[in-house]
């Protein structure tokens, strides 16, 4: 619900923010497919109402056949995707291999509760295939600690939204296209229904062969 | 001056009102808010208060709702006795609600009209109550985002095409930056001969850069 605290505290808009997890917004969410996995983010950067920029995707690469998705508060967003790169990168110089998902999860748990009483604002989305090309995915919260989901996972300022959407679309085994569609019609419809989620959608599907990014056009509103 | 209270939906809002030669333009984003989840996406923000006066709504839904129904009531009567209201007529009862209940209201209103003795009038009613006649009146958490774009593009003299689409354009920009305001837009022509609705869906909104 939206209040007004009736001093100076208000900001611009009129409003004052209760949740810095709600500052910038943003949505993202995995699903399972039948070997194979989705990974889908909206592009808004925004402060408060206001829309900053339509082009700041939240989903970056951690491995080639991995990726985790970042929603929250933007700035963590950044440093949080520049401090899993560099650890992802000193994995694999140490083990001379890339970092399995289920083991990914784990960092990025170890990582965010190393800030237990300053967290980052962050609530991340894994989504790979491990070595033998079987899906897996999870989320955590903001303090690491983990969901290991079997169908999907949600988060961002649009969840709830995002809750609904996948639990009616999705269903098991569904092959790479049709995981596409479900992915994407999931997160359009959930973020029509979030002010501070949308302009735009990015989606990844990843599967044994080849990860094919698509960029969805969507309402700009 | 009191916010909403919790629980309260907000109708963040882009909302217009243009004058012409033979009447008003006016119009509306339908986005409503509670937080950040849309709770209405096709709110419908113009709301009749007579024949020929229409109001443009933004703020608090129930205390907007509230007021106009109020006036509406007013004016009702009002014509039963005395015969047609003016606009000017109207739009001095919405001041003198939003004014004397400034602590209470939250609620920025634009009133748009035709009267046989003024033609076509735009009165904007601000959050604190005060009454000014424009030639086109801009409002809501949206508008803020095109003050330039209107000042920059409004002309005296415009027909009633050119106003629809300087009222279309403005609403479409004001919907794309401001997270507030969105879905589709809603327009009402009124002159003499009476309201003609239009509706633009959210897939025919023009389209501006978008990054």
């Amino acid at each position: 619900m939206e209040y007004r605290v009736p001093n100076s505290l208000a900001s611009l808009s009129g409003t004052v923010h209760k949740s810095i997890m709600e500052y910038n917004g943003g949505a993202v969410v995995a699903m399972v497919g039948k070997n194979c996995v989705a990974i889908a983010c909206d592009k808004r950067l925004g402060v408060q109402a206001m829309t900053i920029s339509t082009e700041f995707p939240k989903t970056f690469q951690a491995t080639p056949k991995t990726y985790i998705g970042l929603p929250g508060l933007a700035t963590d967003v950044q440093t949080l995707s520049e401090k899993f790169r560099f650890k992802v990168n000193m994995y694999k110089l140490k083990e001379e291999r890339e970092i399995e998902p289920r083991t990914l999860a784990h960092l990025v748990s170890s990582t965010l509760y190393e800030r237990r009483f300053g967290p980052w604002f962050v609530e991340p989305v894994i989504a790979g295939l491990d070595k033998e090309n079987r899906p897996f995915i999870c989320s955590t919260d903001l303090i690491g600690c983990i969901n290991f989901a079997k169908d999907f996972v949600v988060s961002g300022t649009t969840s709830n939204q995002l809750y609904g959407m996948c639990e009616s679309l999705w269903e098991p085994d569904l092959e790479p296209e049709d995981l596409f569609e479900t992915i994407s019609q999931s997160l359009m419809n959930a973020v029509d229904r979030d002010c501070l989620s949308g302009w735009g959608a990015q989606v990844t599907i990843i599967t044994p062969d080849q990860v094919i990014t698509r960029t969805l056009k969507s309402r700009q509103d | 001056m009191s916010g909403l209270k919790p629980g309260e939906v907000n109708l963040g809002t882009s909302i217009m009102a243009v004058e012409f030669a033979h009447g008003v333009i006016i119009g509306a984003d339908s986005r409503t808010t509670t937080g950040s989840y849309i709770a209405n996406r096709v709110t419908d923000k113009l709301t009749e208060v007579h024949d020929t006066i229409y109001c443009c709504r933004s703020g608090s839904a129930a205390d907007t709702q509230a007021v106009a129904d109020i006036v509406h009531y007013y004016l009702q009567m009002y014509s039963v006795q005395n015969g047609k209201p003016t606009v000017p007529l109207a739009a001095s009862l919405f001041q003198e609600l939003c004014y004397q209940n400034k602590d209470n209201l939250s609620a920025g209103i634009i009133v748009g009209g035709w009267d046989k003795e003024n033609g076509g009038s735009v009165w904007n009613v601000p959050l604190g109550g005060s009454l000014h006649r424009q030639p086109f009146a801009i409002g809501g958490s949206g508008s803020t985002y095109i003050y330039g774009y209107c000042d920059a593009t409004y002309r005296d003299g415009m027909n009633q095409e050119e106003c629809i689409e300087f009222v279309k354009n403005s609403l479409a920009l004001a919907m794309s930056r401001d997270g507030s305001s969105g879905g589709v837009i809603r327009m009402a022509i009124i002159t003499e001969k009476g309201v003609e609705r239009i509706f633009v869906p959210g897939d025919k909104l023009p389209v501006h850069w978008e990054g």
